[in-house]
Protein backbone atom coordinates (compact mmCIF):
# COMPACT_ATOMS: atom_id res chain seq x y z
CA UNK A 1 0.00 0.00 0.00
CA UNK A 2 3.27 2.19 0.00
CA UNK A 3 2.26 5.72 -1.89
CA UNK A 4 4.10 9.05 -1.73
CA UNK A 5 1.21 11.94 -2.60
CA UNK A 6 1.65 15.29 -3.87
CA UNK A 7 -0.80 18.17 -3.30
CA UNK A 8 0.90 21.14 -4.31
CA UNK A 9 4.16 21.08 -2.35
CA UNK A 10 3.00 19.21 0.62
CA UNK A 11 3.93 15.46 0.26
CA UNK A 12 3.09 12.54 2.31
CA UNK A 13 3.54 8.64 2.82
CA UNK A 14 1.17 6.07 3.43
CA UNK A 15 2.44 2.70 4.39
CA UNK A 16 1.15 -0.36 5.98
CA UNK A 17 2.29 -1.25 9.18
CA UNK A 18 4.49 -3.44 8.28
CA UNK A 19 6.49 -1.35 5.72
CA UNK A 20 7.15 1.39 8.27
CA UNK A 21 8.69 -1.39 10.59
CA UNK A 22 11.06 -2.57 7.85
CA UNK A 23 11.52 0.59 7.03
CA UNK A 24 12.58 1.74 10.87
CA UNK A 25 14.42 -1.47 11.09
CA UNK A 26 16.05 -0.32 8.10
CA UNK A 27 16.73 3.06 9.47
CA UNK A 28 17.86 2.04 12.75
CA UNK A 29 20.57 -0.48 11.57
CA UNK A 30 22.11 2.11 9.45
CA UNK A 31 22.11 4.87 12.24
CA UNK A 32 23.77 2.10 14.41
CA UNK A 33 26.96 1.45 11.80
CA UNK A 34 27.22 5.71 11.39
CA UNK A 35 27.45 5.98 14.96
CA UNK A 36 30.72 4.01 15.07
CA UNK A 37 33.59 6.40 15.05
CA UNK A 38 30.95 9.05 15.87
CA UNK A 39 33.33 11.74 17.45
CA UNK A 40 31.01 14.25 18.01
CA UNK A 41 28.27 12.42 19.71
CA UNK A 42 28.37 14.42 23.11
CA UNK A 43 27.97 17.76 21.77
CA UNK A 44 26.06 19.85 18.97
CA UNK A 45 28.49 19.03 16.07
CA UNK A 46 27.38 22.08 14.23
CA UNK A 47 29.33 24.41 16.34
CA UNK A 48 32.82 25.37 14.58
CA UNK A 49 34.68 25.87 17.52
CA UNK A 50 33.95 22.01 18.48
CA UNK A 51 34.85 20.60 15.06
CA UNK A 52 38.16 22.59 15.40
CA UNK A 53 38.78 21.79 19.18
CA UNK A 54 38.05 17.87 18.74
CA UNK A 55 39.57 17.63 15.23
CA UNK A 56 40.48 13.81 15.10
CA UNK A 57 44.51 13.57 14.25
CA UNK A 58 43.54 10.94 11.52
CA UNK A 59 40.40 8.97 10.16
CA UNK A 60 41.01 6.05 8.59
CA UNK A 61 38.87 4.70 5.66
CA UNK A 62 36.03 2.74 7.23
CA UNK A 63 36.17 -1.57 6.82
CA UNK A 64 33.20 -1.56 6.31
CA UNK A 65 32.02 -2.09 2.64
CA UNK A 66 29.32 -0.05 3.15
CA UNK A 67 30.43 2.64 5.08
CA UNK A 68 33.05 2.79 2.30
CA UNK A 69 30.19 3.31 0.02
CA UNK A 70 28.42 6.24 2.35
CA UNK A 71 31.66 7.92 3.52
CA UNK A 72 34.06 7.30 0.14
CA UNK A 73 37.69 8.49 -0.68
CA UNK A 74 37.26 11.79 -2.30
CA UNK A 75 40.48 11.11 -3.85
CA UNK A 76 42.71 8.07 -4.97
CA UNK A 77 45.77 9.32 -3.15
CA UNK A 78 46.06 7.73 -0.10
CA UNK A 79 47.32 10.86 1.77
CA UNK A 80 44.94 13.43 -0.02
CA UNK A 81 42.08 11.26 0.81
CA UNK A 82 42.70 10.83 4.39
CA UNK A 83 43.24 14.57 4.71
CA UNK A 84 40.24 15.27 3.16
CA UNK A 85 38.50 12.61 5.16
CA UNK A 86 39.82 14.48 8.33
CA UNK A 87 38.13 17.69 7.68
CA UNK A 88 34.69 16.66 6.10
CA UNK A 89 33.66 12.98 7.34
CA UNK A 90 32.40 13.66 10.61
CA UNK A 91 30.00 16.42 8.91
CA UNK A 92 28.94 13.90 6.20
CA UNK A 93 29.00 11.29 8.64
CA UNK A 94 26.37 13.79 10.94
CA UNK A 95 24.30 15.01 7.70
CA UNK A 96 23.15 11.45 7.25
CA UNK A 97 22.42 10.35 10.84
CA UNK A 98 20.50 13.87 11.23
CA UNK A 99 18.22 12.68 7.87
CA UNK A 100 18.07 8.91 9.34
CA UNK A 101 17.00 10.60 12.12
CA UNK A 102 14.13 12.08 11.22
CA UNK A 103 12.77 9.51 9.10
CA UNK A 104 12.93 7.48 12.26
CA UNK A 105 11.14 10.06 14.14
CA UNK A 106 8.18 10.07 11.71
CA UNK A 107 8.19 6.18 11.38
CA UNK A 108 7.76 5.76 15.11
CA UNK A 109 4.38 7.36 14.90
CA UNK A 110 2.76 4.84 12.71
CA UNK A 111 4.53 2.06 14.29
CA UNK A 112 3.70 2.92 17.87
CA UNK A 113 0.43 3.36 16.91
CA UNK A 114 -0.33 -0.63 16.39
CA UNK A 115 -3.04 -0.14 13.65
CA UNK A 116 -3.01 -0.96 10.06
CA UNK A 117 -0.64 1.55 9.30
CA UNK A 118 -0.53 5.29 9.02
CA UNK A 119 0.38 8.45 6.81
CA UNK A 120 3.31 10.61 6.94
CA UNK A 121 1.93 14.16 6.07
CA UNK A 122 4.34 17.08 5.12
CA UNK A 123 7.35 15.27 4.74
CA UNK A 124 10.70 17.14 3.43
CA UNK A 125 10.53 15.40 -0.01
CA UNK A 126 14.46 15.44 -0.20
CA UNK A 127 15.61 14.47 2.83
CA UNK A 128 13.42 11.31 2.09
CA UNK A 129 15.05 11.26 -1.25
CA UNK A 130 18.47 10.74 0.15
CA UNK A 131 17.22 8.95 3.21
CA UNK A 132 15.93 6.12 0.75
CA UNK A 133 18.74 6.28 -1.40
CA UNK A 134 21.17 5.97 1.38
CA UNK A 135 19.12 2.87 2.66
CA UNK A 136 19.13 1.85 -0.86
CA UNK A 137 23.14 1.94 -1.13
CA UNK A 138 23.50 0.02 2.26
CA UNK A 139 21.03 -2.71 1.17
CA UNK A 140 22.66 -3.00 -2.53
CA UNK A 141 26.14 -3.13 -1.01
CA UNK A 142 25.19 -6.07 1.29
CA UNK A 143 23.62 -7.60 -1.47
CA UNK A 144 26.23 -7.08 -3.78
CA UNK A 145 24.00 -5.70 -6.12
CA UNK A 146 25.11 -5.48 -9.83
CA UNK A 147 23.04 -4.16 -13.20
CA UNK A 148 21.69 -8.25 -13.27
CA UNK A 149 20.24 -8.33 -9.84
CA UNK A 150 17.10 -8.63 -10.95
CA UNK A 151 17.21 -11.78 -12.69
CA UNK A 152 18.90 -13.33 -9.63
CA UNK A 153 15.86 -12.28 -7.48
CA UNK A 154 13.91 -13.62 -9.60
CA UNK A 155 15.14 -16.84 -10.12
CA UNK A 156 15.96 -17.34 -6.20
CA UNK A 157 13.92 -20.21 -4.74
CA UNK A 158 11.78 -18.81 -2.16
CA UNK A 159 13.34 -20.37 0.82
CA UNK A 160 16.52 -18.63 0.42
CA UNK A 161 17.60 -16.05 2.90
CA UNK A 162 18.31 -13.57 0.68
CA UNK A 163 14.92 -13.45 -1.26
CA UNK A 164 13.78 -10.99 1.41
CA UNK A 165 15.85 -8.74 1.09
CA UNK A 166 16.06 -8.87 -2.75
CA UNK A 167 12.38 -7.75 -2.22
CA UNK A 168 12.70 -5.07 0.21
CA UNK A 169 15.78 -3.72 -2.04
CA UNK A 170 13.54 -3.55 -4.99
CA UNK A 171 10.39 -2.37 -2.89
CA UNK A 172 12.78 1.02 -1.61
CA UNK A 173 13.96 1.55 -5.36
CA UNK A 174 10.22 1.40 -6.75
CA UNK A 175 8.88 4.11 -3.52
CA UNK A 176 12.23 6.04 -4.21
CA UNK A 177 11.19 6.30 -8.26
CA UNK A 178 7.98 6.95 -7.21
CA UNK A 179 8.73 10.02 -5.13
CA UNK A 180 11.35 11.37 -8.04
CA UNK A 181 8.38 11.08 -10.35
CA UNK A 182 6.48 13.66 -8.00
CA UNK A 183 9.22 15.97 -7.75
CA UNK A 184 10.56 16.10 -11.13
CA UNK A 185 6.37 16.03 -12.55
CA UNK A 186 5.28 19.80 -13.40
CA UNK B 1 42.43 47.29 0.79
CA UNK B 2 42.71 45.07 -1.66
CA UNK B 3 44.23 45.94 -4.86
CA UNK B 4 42.44 44.70 -7.84
CA UNK B 5 44.61 42.36 -9.90
CA UNK B 6 45.32 43.49 -13.62
CA UNK B 7 44.00 41.27 -16.71
CA UNK B 8 47.73 39.38 -16.18
CA UNK B 9 47.85 38.14 -12.83
CA UNK B 10 44.26 36.77 -13.54
CA UNK B 11 44.78 34.29 -16.20
CA UNK B 12 48.44 32.96 -14.57
CA UNK B 13 45.73 32.81 -11.29
CA UNK B 14 43.83 30.66 -13.26
CA UNK B 15 46.38 28.71 -14.80
CA UNK B 16 47.13 27.44 -11.48
CA UNK B 17 43.57 27.56 -9.88
CA UNK B 18 41.72 25.99 -12.08
CA UNK B 19 43.08 21.92 -13.04
CA UNK B 20 40.92 20.18 -11.11
CA UNK B 21 37.69 17.91 -11.67
CA UNK B 22 35.12 16.12 -10.34
CA UNK B 23 34.12 12.72 -11.17
CA UNK B 24 31.06 10.49 -11.10
CA UNK B 25 31.70 6.83 -11.36
CA UNK B 26 29.14 4.73 -12.11
CA UNK B 27 27.35 2.02 -9.17
CA UNK B 28 24.94 0.19 -9.83
CA UNK B 29 22.39 1.23 -6.82
CA UNK B 30 21.50 4.76 -7.59
CA UNK B 31 18.94 5.33 -10.01
CA UNK B 32 19.35 7.04 -12.83
CA UNK B 33 16.96 9.08 -12.68
CA UNK B 34 17.96 10.29 -9.10
CA UNK B 35 21.49 10.81 -10.76
CA UNK B 36 19.87 13.49 -13.01
CA UNK B 37 18.36 15.09 -10.53
CA UNK B 38 21.06 15.44 -8.12
CA UNK B 39 23.08 16.86 -10.91
CA UNK B 40 20.46 19.43 -11.80
CA UNK B 41 20.11 20.11 -7.97
CA UNK B 42 23.91 20.37 -7.28
CA UNK B 43 24.86 21.98 -10.16
CA UNK B 44 21.92 23.96 -11.30
CA UNK B 45 22.69 21.88 -14.37
CA UNK B 46 19.47 22.00 -17.46
CA UNK B 47 17.52 18.70 -17.61
CA UNK B 48 18.94 17.76 -21.09
CA UNK B 49 22.53 18.49 -19.78
CA UNK B 50 22.08 16.45 -16.01
CA UNK B 51 20.65 13.77 -18.41
CA UNK B 52 23.64 14.08 -20.92
CA UNK B 53 25.95 13.49 -17.99
CA UNK B 54 23.80 10.88 -16.29
CA UNK B 55 24.19 8.68 -19.44
CA UNK B 56 28.20 9.47 -19.72
CA UNK B 57 28.16 7.89 -16.57
CA UNK B 58 26.31 5.26 -16.87
CA UNK B 59 27.64 4.11 -20.45
CA UNK B 60 31.52 5.43 -20.28
CA UNK B 61 31.57 4.03 -15.73
CA UNK B 62 32.69 7.70 -15.37
CA UNK B 63 31.92 11.56 -16.00
CA UNK B 64 33.61 14.72 -15.27
CA UNK B 65 31.16 16.85 -14.11
CA UNK B 66 32.44 19.99 -13.10
CA UNK B 67 36.19 21.29 -13.29
CA UNK B 68 37.49 24.66 -11.45
CA UNK B 69 39.83 25.29 -8.25
CA UNK B 70 40.97 22.26 -5.56
CA UNK B 71 38.65 24.03 -3.08
CA UNK B 72 35.32 24.20 -5.35
CA UNK B 73 35.47 20.87 -6.07
CA UNK B 74 36.26 19.63 -2.83
CA UNK B 75 33.10 21.24 -2.01
CA UNK B 76 31.11 19.51 -5.16
CA UNK B 77 32.87 15.90 -3.91
CA UNK B 78 30.89 16.48 -0.44
CA UNK B 79 28.01 17.52 -2.15
CA UNK B 80 27.74 14.98 -3.93
CA UNK B 81 28.49 12.57 -1.51
CA UNK B 82 25.98 13.96 0.54
CA UNK B 83 23.80 12.41 -1.91
CA UNK B 84 24.72 9.54 -2.27
CA UNK B 85 27.15 9.22 -5.75
CA UNK B 86 30.74 8.02 -5.99
CA UNK B 87 32.56 11.18 -6.52
CA UNK B 88 36.23 11.97 -6.56
CA UNK B 89 38.44 14.92 -7.56
CA UNK B 90 41.74 14.98 -9.51
CA UNK B 91 44.28 17.29 -11.20
CA UNK B 92 42.87 17.29 -14.91
CA UNK B 93 45.98 16.09 -16.50
CA UNK B 94 45.59 12.56 -13.88
CA UNK B 95 43.04 11.21 -16.10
Amino acid sequence: MSQFARIGNSYSLALSQNEAEILINLAEQLLELLGEGDFFHHFDNSDPLAQLLSMPKEIETPEDPVLRRLLPNAYSDPEAASDFRRYTEPQLRGAKQRTLRVIREELTSIVDAQSDGGTIFNLDSELWLKALNDLRLALGVRLEVNNDSFETFELLPDEDSQKPMYAVYFWLGWLQGQLLGLLTAN
Amino acid sequence: MVRTANKEEVSIEAFFDKPWITIVWDDPVNLMSYVTFVFIKVFGFSSEKANELMMKVHTEGRAVVSSGSREEMERDVQQLHEHGLWATLQRDDQL
